[in-house]
């Protein structure tokens, strides 16, 4: 179970080696509460997906044998989870959807939420199994940003050669940060 | 004739989805490692691309404003089911090697985008020449970056060996941390392309002036 | 306002239906051909293990693994002209990038008859090397990470980087794979002292199924 987790978070960090949900990785970073907002808000939406998405493969999907439908339905649960998660927010916890309303509609296309719960299926694991795999996976999502955004806020204002200015200097900070990320591939045994 | 080409022009450079508008990130670093795994992913791409565009666009004076979000979602989603199933049961040995990165074309950002931005709008034709210009837009640079990185990660091109046999494969290059090495160079190399592009383009329009003055 | 959602939730509801019977014909078109492929890689796989043999009866469920991290995925009791050739066994554990697959066979002298790597998401270029024909653990002898277990017998250690020779960086997947090996090779092992326990064994292993 630990494994399933530190694989997840730290080995196989979801952004920095497996380049999933880079859009919002480079988009979303511009500070650091931003990115933790964003962090957060994935977490949250992707747990819920893998609580629903897993039972609805394993009790309907499979047995009815549509698994050919498992990109549609998961898809639009996802969609309709965060539609629904707006709602609740906006109409209850309106604190709460003021600092994570923004993030929201955007995590529909975040490629690494649908990734968790088509892994969940094919890595064959179980429910509890799953959830462990979805909060890892999520949270090595918030680490990642984090990283990033703390990087981006320091070379703000220092010297950058001219032609990686903008975009490419971000990409070439990841590459360091990726770096380090590989040297805990010996962590688990 | 002009404009659709002007359409499909636009995004291989000007308005390229991965180098400018820097959407549809994920794929592009993820299964770069080989220049197989890069066309094969264009290709999908494209595919998906091409048919959920025409599509929209046959319906988009049907499709109710306030439910438009669904139905591109189901739209490109069958799609992208579509050439699951196919390449698992034409191209298993590809489908196998680009694993979870397939049904993942359906929440790519480009896809979402053309259809929200451009096939919700547009004629039937122009959707054909945008989505083909956008797919061959992000299909080299997918080749552009795998040939790179298995040139150096591995000593081969699509397979073939073309280092001499001395050659110590550069693994860092297949690695992770060197795909977003080579992705950072190549936005360099855009951006740069398209500045001297605008500076020609600029001369040129100048000289015209001249010329009719 | 009650006209419009009505009209809304039957614009959703065609676009969806038209989807799902739509992929449900490609489904029934490409299903066949899918199944084939897997059938057809399995099968060119346990040939490549068992050049000769002529016939493969599950046996999955007579087969027991010691090591619960292995799962035996299926098991199956290879025959030429009803004699028994070995046991060849697919099983996945966890690996490095996630889980893996590995084909074992067992010949009846308890020597392995061969190992695929039959499926692994570890990193392309590392770990992933498992599977790729071209990457020699041993340049000079042209031997692949899962060709060195050919001929290894069931009382050697199979202990990573003693008896077997690692990938190169990637201790993880090589030790996991040697795991996974190991387990399938010692059930199948256990259940050809089974089958030879009572002769004629071929007789005995149609009375198992």
């Amino acid at each position: 179970m630990t494994k399933i987790f530190i694989i997840a978070l730290l080995i196989n960090n979801v952004v920095l080696m497996r380049f999933l949900a880079l859009c919002s990785y480079v988009g979303m970073t511009s500070d650091v509460g931003q990115s933790v907002g964003m962090g957060f808000a994935v977490t949250f939406v992707t747990v819920l997906a893998t609580a629903v998405t897993w039972p609805l493969q394993t009790f309907v999907l499979a047995p009815l044998g549509l698994g050919f439908l498992q990109i549609l339905v998961f898809i639009l649960v996802i969609a309709s989870l965060v539609q629904l998660v707006e709602f609740y927010l906006k109409k209850n916890v309106p604190g709460l959807y003021a600092a994570m309303g923004i993030y929201l509609p955007l995590i529909t296309t975040n490629c690494a939420i649908l990734a968790v719960t088509f892994e969940n299926i094919s890595n064959g694991y179980n429910f509890i199994e799953s959830i462990v795999y979805s909060v890892g996976v999520s949270l090595g999502y918030l680490l990642a940003m984090v990283l990033l955004a703390g990087v981006r806020d320091r070379i703000k204002n220092s010297p950058i050669p001219a032609f990686l200015k903008g975009t490419p200097i971000l990409f070439a900070a990841t590459s360091l940060i990726a770096i380090a990320f590989m040297g805990f591939s010996g962590l688990v045994k | 004739m002009k404009r659709l080409w002007n359409i499909f022009k636009a995004g291989i450079i000007y308005e390229n989805p991965l180098l400018m508008l820097m959407i549809g990130l994920c794929s592009a670093l993820a299964v770069t490692t080989n220049v197989q795994n890069g066309v094969g992913m264009g290709l999908a791409m494209t595919f998906v691309m091409l048919f959920s565009e025409v599509i929209i666009s046959i319906f988009r004076k049907v499709i109710p404003n306030s439910a438009r979000m669904p139905i591109f979602i189901i739209v490109i989603a069958a799609f992208t089911t579509i050439i699951d199933l196919v390449m698992k049961a034409y191209f298993p040995e590809l489908s196998k090697s680009m694993g979870v990165f397939i049904p993942l074309i359906v929440v790519n950002c480009i896809i979402m985008g053309r259809v929200e931005a451009f096939a919700s709008k547009e004629k039937v034709l122009d959707c054909v020449a945008d989505s083909l210009g956008m797919g061959l837009g992000y299909t080299w640079v997918l080749v552009g970056i795998a040939a790179f990185r298995e040139l150096l990660g591995n000593g081969t091109v699509a397979g073939l060996q073309v280092m001499p046999a001395g050659f110590e494969p550069i693994l860092f290059f297949i690695l992770p941390p060197g795909g977003f090495l080579v992705f950072a160079l190549f936005i360099s190399l855009n951006i740069w392309l398209k500045g001297r592009m605008q500076k020609a383009a600029a001369k040129s329009a100048a000289k015209a002036e001249e010329v009719a003055a | 306002m009650m006209k419009d959602i009505v009209k809304l939730g039957l614009i959703l509801a065609a676009f969806a239906a038209a989807a799902c019977v739509g992929l449900a014909f490609v489904n029934q078109a490409t299903e066949g051909q899918i199944a084939i492929n897997q059938e057809k890689q399995l099968n060119e796989s346990l040939k490549g293990l068992f050049p000769e043999a002529e016939k493969f009866n599950d046996i999955t469920k007579e087969l027991t693994l010691a090591d619960p991290a292995v799962k035996l995925e299926a098991a199956y009791l290879v025959e030429r002209g009803g004699a028994p050739l070995g046991i060849a066994a697919k099983a996945s554990g966890n690996s490095y990038g996630g889980v893996t697959t590995v084909l074992v066979g067992l010949g009846l002298d308890r020597r392995i008859a061969g190992v695929r790597v039959l499926d692994t998401k570890d990193t392309p270029g590392l770990g992933a090397n498992a599977a790729v024909p071209t990457y020699f653990v041993d340049k000079t002898s042209k031997t692949t990470f899962p060709g060195q277990f050919t001929g290894k017998a069931l009382s050697d250690p199979f202990v990573v980087k003693e008896d077997i020779a690692a990938i190169t960086a990637s201790t993880i997947t090589s030790k996991a794979i040697t795991k996974i090996i190991k387990a399938s090779a010692d059930a199948a092992g256990a259940r050809l002292e089974a089958i030879a326990m009572a002769p004629p064994a071929p007789a005995d292993a149609a009375g198992g199924k």
